[in-house]
């Protein structure tokens, strides 16, 4: 057997070398028109797919054929290296070819650029039943949605649903059923946040509730539950919802905007004790992590490799690192995005690997370039990938900072109101009971003895009573005068 | 007749030219004068109110604007960059 497999792998070796021999003369010797193609076709089969992407781009910038097979060739491409290997092109380019993986990577390019009708434009040209078909749906829908055609969006999410659950089922891959399975998850949140913009928030809910707590998106979308809950008036909700954040489940996560919620909750109870508690802690909480974040950031901040070699540091030697920040890597890494892109990025350092293994010569030496140049980007780009998410973790602390002193402002304003109408709210702290907790056939109820149970994360409910009613202080007290006599 | 005629608008013309000799005039102020405003008089009929009155109302109270989430496009931007 071990013959066997090291016979195989030679053949295979030598199969591989025999096809780069083949490309290297066709690129010394041929002038045909359609020399870049087969160049790129031969070092595709022979997994040279970084080398590949450079001959396939040439070969599409001089634009002279555009055949069935190399159209197979970008797919193929697209998913062994990402959609990032052809963004670079000009829009006149990759609108030129009948080609739906270059009108994919166009509408991504269209998207990302704000250029939402153009991007639709592009994504029609990807067939409902493409490779890229659930993923072309989600872009479709996102760019309907931003720009306010809601009903369209609402259709191109449930396309979006239906393609990528029959992608998932067809799939054999465990990562390519995963994979097919967040997106599938992600047009349902999207469809969600279509009826929470449409103001259909019970409706949202319901949407929500789709995700299973499984999911990876799980964590994030809680908060968007609870801003549902929030405004359908269900304060008790929201806040349960958010305590599932304070569970040792949930300590990688950090949402600034979760307590401003929570913050406002109170608020709307007229808890106005337990909203300046809130307020006074975010301040002594996230403050030392913001300190953490700025003291790496303005080092490093004009660094092209320093995050990328934090982040790919081992566990241990992590350790010695603020907790948060540490924390924080972890949920980059969590991102699908990055995880796929850094997937690319090793792909890329094992074959420049390979390629200076080879025989030296003018194609070899190109190669070499072109395998070199797509590493030092795809550094750059994990590396500000990285340093972008830290700093809108640290723009969203302050931006949020500014929420919380607002309802601290909000809170005085009202007590001093209180006081020149000689008025008090009718308790200082409202008690729990079963009572003020309302909920919904679908919502399971468990009741919290201080402990996190994972199954019963996210439906904790609160049951406070609302302390918004006014009283009159002299009535009071005269009362009170009363009773004693 | 004409010759009178031509005279007299001769002697009417010289007169209006001539300048009466510039008189001295002083103008003088009294350098004191009072008036007794509650004695003055004033005839006609009311037709205002006789006392000013305010009516009470509750005072407009301006809150602060909080923060509210009306939708989730930054966030479904996100996911789209986030996307492959």
């Amino acid at each position: 057997m071990k013959y066997l497999s090291l016979i195989i792998t030679f053949l295979m070796l030598a199969e591989t070398h025999a096809l780069v021999r083949k490309a290297s003369e066709y690129y010394d010797k041929s002038n045909d028109r359609n020399k870049n193609a087969y160049i790129a076709q031969e070092l595709y089969k022979s997994r040279y797919y970084f080398s590949s992407v450079v001959f396939a781009k040439e070969h599409l910038i001089e634009g002279k054929t555009f055949s069935k097979e190399f159209e197979n060739l970008l797919e193929e491409l697209v998913l062994k290296t990402g959609t990032m290997s052809f963004y670079g092109l000009n829009p006149r380019v990759l609108s030129r070819y009948p080609s739906p993986s270059l009108k994919f990577i166009l509408g991504l390019r269209q998207f990302n650029y704000k250029n939402y009708e153009a991007a639709i434009k592009a994504l029609e040209g990807v067939p409902e039943e493409h490779r890229f078909a659930p993923e072309a749906f989600f872009m479709k829908g996102s760019a309907q949605n931003l720009i306010n055609q809601l009903g369209a969006a609402q259709k191109s999410y449930n396309t979006c649903i239906e393609k990528a659950d029959t992608f998932e089922n067809r799939a054999k891959n465990t990562k390519l059923k995963r994979y097919f399975a967040i997106v599938k998850e992600s047009c349902i949140i999207h469809k969600a946040r279509l009826l929470f913009k449409d103001r259909k928030y019970a409706a949202a809910l319901k949407a929500y509730e789709e995700i299973p707590k499984t999911s990876y998106r799980w964590p994030y979308i809680l908060m968007e539950k609870a801003w549902s809950a929030y405004h359908l008036g269900n304060y008790n909700r929201t806040l349960g919802i958010l305590v599932t954040y304070r569970s040792p489940l949930m300590k990688s996560y950090f949402f600034p905007e979760a307590e401003v919620l929570s913050a406002l909750s109170y608020f709307k109870l007229c808890l106005w004790g337990d909203s300046l508690n809130l307020v006074n802690q975010y301040y002594s909480v996230y403050r030392p992590h913001s300190d953490a974040l700025k003291s790496i950031l303005l080092k490093e901040k004009s660094s092209h490799t320093y995050f990328l070699k934090m982040l790919l540091k081992p566990i241990k030697e992590m350790e010695d690192m603020n907790p948060f920040v540490r924390n924080l890597m972890t949920q980059v890494r969590k991102r699908v995005k990055f995880s796929l892109d850094l997937v690319n990025f090793q792909k890329a350092q094992n074959e420049l690997k390979f390629i200076k293994k080879l025989k030296k010569s003018a194609l070899q030496q190109k190669m070499l370039e072109a395998v070199n140049g797509a590493i030092s980007w795809r550094t750059k780009h994990l590396n500000h990938y990285i340093k972008k998410q830290m700093f809108g973790f640290i723009n969203d602390m302050h931006r949020f900072s500014y929420e919380m002193f607002n309802i601290k402002l909000e809170v005085m304003s009202l007590k001093r109101d209180l006081v020149y109408d000689n008025q008090k709210l009718i308790s200082n702290r409202s008690r729990g009971s079963h009572e003020n907790i309302s909920r919904t056939s679908t919502e399971h109820f468990f009741e919290f003895n201080g402990e996190f149970w994972a199954d019963e994360l996210g439906e904790y409910s609160f049951g406070l009573k609302s302390n918004c009613k006014r009283v009159d202080k002299v009535k009071k007290v005269s009362q009170s005068k009363r009773g004693r006599r | 007749m004409r010759s009178l005629l031509l005279i007299l608008l001769l002697a009417a013309t010289t007169t209006s030219f001539a300048q009466k000799p510039k008189k001295n005039v002083i103008i003088k102020y009294k350098k004191y004068e009072s008036f007794d405003l509650g004695n003055l008089e004033i005839k006609g009929k009311i037709i205002a109110p006789g006392d000013l009155s305010v009516k009470e109302r509750q005072r407009k109270r301006f809150s602060r604007p909080l923060f509210e989430r009306d939708h989730f496009d930054p966030e479904v931007r996100t996911d789209i960059q986030n996307l492959r």
